[in-house]
């Protein structure tokens, strides 16, 4: 048996992401004494009519979460229990709003900082009603092999370790949550275990103190001893030696109570716990309180660390007593399933990866490219075309390819807003589509006669000078093969109307003393077509192409250099069109040839 | 709790219609003789100068001064400022005007667990303190306010009679109103005093203790929080306090000078227990800390640096309990990068340190605190199987 907290009881808990992670924590105590996880429901307005989602064992379960108590309990009216992790401004609101609830018995409250005055409202309230508040500050509520109630108990293998999946003979009621672990394992260790631990919380004024609890385990048959770890300030320590005083008790009361130290330190000291504070007379010292549970007739150790040897003595006698018989413990318990990551860890499981990356690495405090990191690249005064170097080729590139692919992208940034990548992306600006979207209409134009010819160019003019073709061989087998040679011809530029920037790119590669095999080429294949027909010259994809394969640059990476560099310019016009805040674009009638049938009538369906 | 100096004090008491004296804060001799020219009761009335510090005895140090005329609380003023006694510099002056009165009452209001209490007595000052039997009280439930009837009946125990018993349960009331509105947790007013001008009840002096915690609901409270026991807190602590008010669990350190064993515990009940042991050992502490709630391993950082810089230690107790949801492996990361940090700084030498620890991911913190051996940290690391104060004793085994 148990008090509080037992295999029937049913929760609600009141708050978002550390509500959550106690429901974690809960459903890996049902877990190892495998029941069912107990949690029935979340309150939490801001996600109401969506799921948490709790691992228990290998599996997740959802857990729907409402906007009020009464909508929980109303879809799942076995709810006895809140459990409130709501910020402290807001705590009394939702503990009164349990409270209020006819199907909840017990309110814990895990939210510190609660004022005092709220704290007392929400006590008075439950007394009023018959029902338990627990709290605020507390850690919660744990029966051995029958339910937890939040994070007490601390992780999986302290469960195990504190053998709490089968019940002892001891109660614990404790200020602090830490020491709430301590006692637990030390009852563990030195003794059975325990029944019932509690955590009251170390507020000024807990809801309920420790004599309606001591009640409680007075009248829990299983339990045979109760520990009560104090502290200085307040009167319950004093409250729970009056009752122990006050007759014949079934159960042992074991008490410790912390504060010795403030003796020899200077007066109003605060510390850890709001309510760990001597009265203006003396009155809730260490002293008073320890002297009125020995007077009592509680067992008193010296020390916390003597408190360890006072729970076994108190053991041997239950066993010599035949109260309590020698536990059993269960051949197997549960082990709770590793994450993949510590499985990993732990060599247990191989994985198959799902892709594959040979260029960067994400996994320290900064991206590698290509094992480089970005910051010392940065610092050794590497620039963004080494970075496109390292990415697209995955080599460190010299500092005169990085000028030429720099220039490139100068020259290729944009070119006015009627080409179909730029006019693309002001279409879409000027209907309010967003950046991104509004830029990828635009790069949805590159293709074979927008911008796309660049691949294309460096792939022929490669496979020309690969196979040592002349011109001729080279126009030959274009026209039988493929068609037009991408790289040559422009719409507008022709060889009276050269385009500068072809001039340009071509000027500053051929003032650098390095072989250009592909260029050259290029240029000669303008000589003959260009002859055949004014415009047919070599443009600004075909001069990137044969430039950027001569410096080495794989032929499937060349359409990047253009689709990057355009992408600066599609930006702009974006941005540009935002800010001037343009109007809606719509075609005119008259810009269109309306060459469809006329007008006439529809016939009969058949 | 947290304390709240006279001036602040007085301001709230006033917005619940208590009637006090007029009265001004002031930093400065010349602030005072400035306020002089505006203000007519500074010139019309005779004044108290009293420093606005968080002291005891006071009038013992000289730092209350009564009976003044203007020029004579900017002479006060004057003297008072800039005064050092113990940790504290006297940096502000409160000036009040001086009350007429023959005799002295008293009133306060305390929180109790089932609410609150009333306390009411028809004598004041230092006599109410050796006549505490003359104190008579009214319980109030929490959520329960006191009725004109009950105040008078309390009044008339306490022995005031006729119209001064009406005007005394209407003083309590409002202070209870005060009480209940600003949520304090203890508001102290001795002496309640006659004026003889209009026979009013005034107050003359404030005692209050809000609730720090209800701050979120009390917009106008544009005061600071005094220190609680008899000294303002250093900058290390106010350092620590500040992150403490920025994190999600909490960080707590206060300096104990002359002592040689320093503190870094877990848990606000374990490190109690920690200091009692260190006491129980005849030991002397330097300090008392606490980090919990599964702070950042950055503020635990701080704190560690902090503890570190004390003066004159030889041990520190990095002692905690089995942790609920406190990372024992991240926590400690940031106690090892400010044990890092103080080695560096040329701190450490000759302390040994102890830990004891457990919780979620136990296994792995210790080892890392272990390991802080081989680069020539005195460490002694001991997990669940020693229990927990058991390193106090090893650390100060003589």
């Amino acid at each position: 048996m148990s008090i509080l907290a037992n295999k029937d009881t049913r929760v609600v808990i009141q708050g978002g992401a550390a509500g959550v992670n106690a429901a974690r924590r809960m459903a890996e105590f049902c877990y190892l004494i495998k029941r069912p996880l107990n949690v029935e429901a979340f309150v939490y307005p801001p996600d109401a009519g969506k799921t948490n989602e709790v691992p228990y064992g290998s599996g997740l379960i959802a857990i729907p979460i409402y906007k009020t108590i009464a909508e929980a309990t109303k879809n799942h009216p076995t709810i006895n229990t809140s459990l409130v992790y709501i910020g402290a401004d807001r705590a009394m609101k939702g503990g009164m709003e349990a409270l209020d609830d006819a199907h909840i018995k017990v309110v814990s409250m895990i939210t510190e900082g609660v004022p005092e005055k709220d704290a007392k409202l929400l006590g008075a309230h439950a007394r009023k009603l018959g029902k338990v508040f627990n709290g605020p500050s507390s850690i919660g509520i744990i029966s051995a092999g029958a339910c937890r109630l939040g994070v007490i108990g601390g992780a999986f293998d302290n469960l195990v370790l504190s053998k709490l999946y089968r019940e002892g003979s001891f109660g614990v009621i404790t200020k602090s949550g830490g020491l709430s672990n301590e006692i637990i394992w030390i009852c563990s260790q030195f003794a059975d275990g325990i029944t019932t631990a509690i955590g009251i919380g170390g507020d000024a004024y807990p809801g309920t103190d420790y004599v309606s609890y001591l009640e409680m385990f007075e009248n829990d048959s299983q339990t045979k001893a109760v520990v009560v770890v104090g502290e200085m300030g307040g009167d319950l320590e004093e409250r729970a030696a009056e009752w122990y005083g006050a007759k014949k008790r079934r159960v042992k009361l074991i008490g410790v109570v912390s504060g010795f130290c403030q003796e020899s330190l200077p007066k109003g000291m605060k510390f850890g716990h709001a309510g760990a504070k001597e009265g203006m007379k003396g009155e809730g010292s260490a002293r008073s309180k320890s002297d009125a549970l020995k007077k009592s007739g509680a067992i008193v150790p010296a020390t916390f660390g003597a408190l360890g040897p006072a729970i076994k003595d108190t053991y041997q006698e239950l066993l010599k007593s035949g109260q309590v018989k020698e536990p059993v413990e269960p051949a197997v318990l549960p082990r709770l399933p590793k994450s993949i990551e510590e499985a990993m860890k732990a060599d247990e499981v191989m994985v198959a990866p799902l892709i594959r990356t040979t260029i960067s690495d994400d996994r320290g405090d900064e991206p590698c490219y290509d094992g480089y990191p970005a910051s010392e690249l940065i610092n050794k005064g590497y620039e963004i075309p080494h970075v496109i170097g390292l990415l697209w080729d995955k080599r460190l590139i010299s500092k005169q390819d990085a000028e030429i692919i720099k220039r490139i992208m100068m020259l290729s940034a944009d070119h006015g807003p009627c080409v179909s990548g730029a006019y693309g992306t002001i279409l879409a600006a000027c209907a309010g589509i967003g950046l991104s979207q509004s830029v990828a209409a635009g790069l949805i134009m590159i293709g074979p006669r927008f911008g796309g010819a660049v691949t294309d160019a460096g792939r022929f003019f490669k496979h020309a000078v690969d196979n040592k073709m002349t011109v001729d061989e080279f126009l030959t087998y274009m026209k039988k093969n493929h068609g037009p040679v991408p790289g040559i011809g422009h719409r507008v530029k022709s060889l009276r109307n050269p385009d500068k920037r072809v001039k340009e790119l071509v000027g500053y590669v051929k003032s650098l003393s390095i072989k250009t095999p592909c260029l050259d080429f290029a240029l000669q294949v303008e000589q003959v077509t260009a002859a055949k027909k004014d415009n047919l010259i070599l443009n600004v994809d075909g001069t990137m192409a044969a430039v950027l394969v001569d410096i080495g640059f794989p032929v499937d990476s060349l359409n990047g250099f253009f689709i990057l560099s355009r992408t600066i310019g599609l930006i702009g016009h974006w941005v540009d069109q935002k800010r001037q805040d343009s109007r809606l674009i719509r075609l005119f009638d008259y810009l269109v040839n309306y060459a469809a049938p006329k007008r006439r009538e529809v016939p009969p369906l058949k | 709790m947290a304390k709240v100096l006279e001036g602040p004090g007085m301001g709230l008491m006033k917005k619940w219609g208590i009637h006090v004296p007029q009265y001004a804060v002031v930093t400065s001799a010349d602030e005072l003789s400035k306020l002089g020219h505006v203000n007519d009761w500074m010139k019309q009335s005779k004044l108290v100068a009293k420093a606005h510090e968080a002291l005891g005895s006071r009038f013992k140090l000289g730092l209350v001064k009564v009976g003044l005329d203007l020029t004579g609380a900017v002479a006060a003023t004057k003297e008072m400022i800039g005064r050092q006694v113990g940790s504290i510099t006297v940096s502000q002056v409160i000036v009040s005007e001086m009350i007429a009165h023959k005799e002295e009452y008293y009133c306060a209001v305390k929180s109790t667990r089932e609410g609150s209490e009333i306390l009411v007595a028809n004598c004041g000052g230092i006599e109410v303190e050796s006549n505490w039997d003359r104190v008579k009280r009214l319980c109030l439930d929490v959520g329960q306010a006191p009725s004109h009837e009950a105040l008078e009946k309390l009044a008339k125990e306490a022995g005031f009679t006729g119209s001064l018993a009406k005007k005394m349960a209407d003083f309590a009331g409002k202070m209870f109103s005060c009480f209940d509105s600003e949520d304090a947790q203890y508001l102290e007013v001795n002496p309640v005093v006659t004026r003889e001008s209009d026979g009013e009840l005034v107050a003359l002096d404030a005692v209050t203790l809000l609730d720090g915690d209800a701050k979120f609901r009390h917009p106008d409270w544009n005061f600071q929080f005094a220190a609680e026991f008899g000294r303002s807190y250093s900058k290390d602590e106010m350092e620590v306090m500040a992150v403490d008010s920025k994190i999600k669990g909490s960080v707590k350190f206060i300096e104990i000078p002359g002592g040689d064993t320093a503190m870094l515990p877990a848990g606000g009940g374990a490190s109690v227990y920690y200091s009692d042991a260190v006491v129980a050992r005849g030991g002397k502490l330097a300090n008392y800390a606490e980090y919990s709630g599964d702070p950042p391993d950055w503020a635990v950082e701080v704190l560690t640096e902090k503890v570190c810089s004390l003066p004159g230690i030889k041990n520190i107790i990095v002692g905690g309990a089995i942790a609920n949801f406190t990372d024992v492996k991240k926590t400690f990361g940031g106690i090892i990068n400010g044990f890092r940090k103080a080695k560096g700084d040329g701190k450490l030498k000759g302390v040994k340190i102890w830990v004891r620890r457990g919780g979620p991911r136990e296994k792995e913190g210790l080892d890392a605190m272990r390991a802080l051996k081989d680069e020539g940290f005195d460490i002694n690391v001991f997990d669940r199987n020693t229990p927990l104060t058991d390193i106090v004793d090893k650390a100060l085994h003589k």
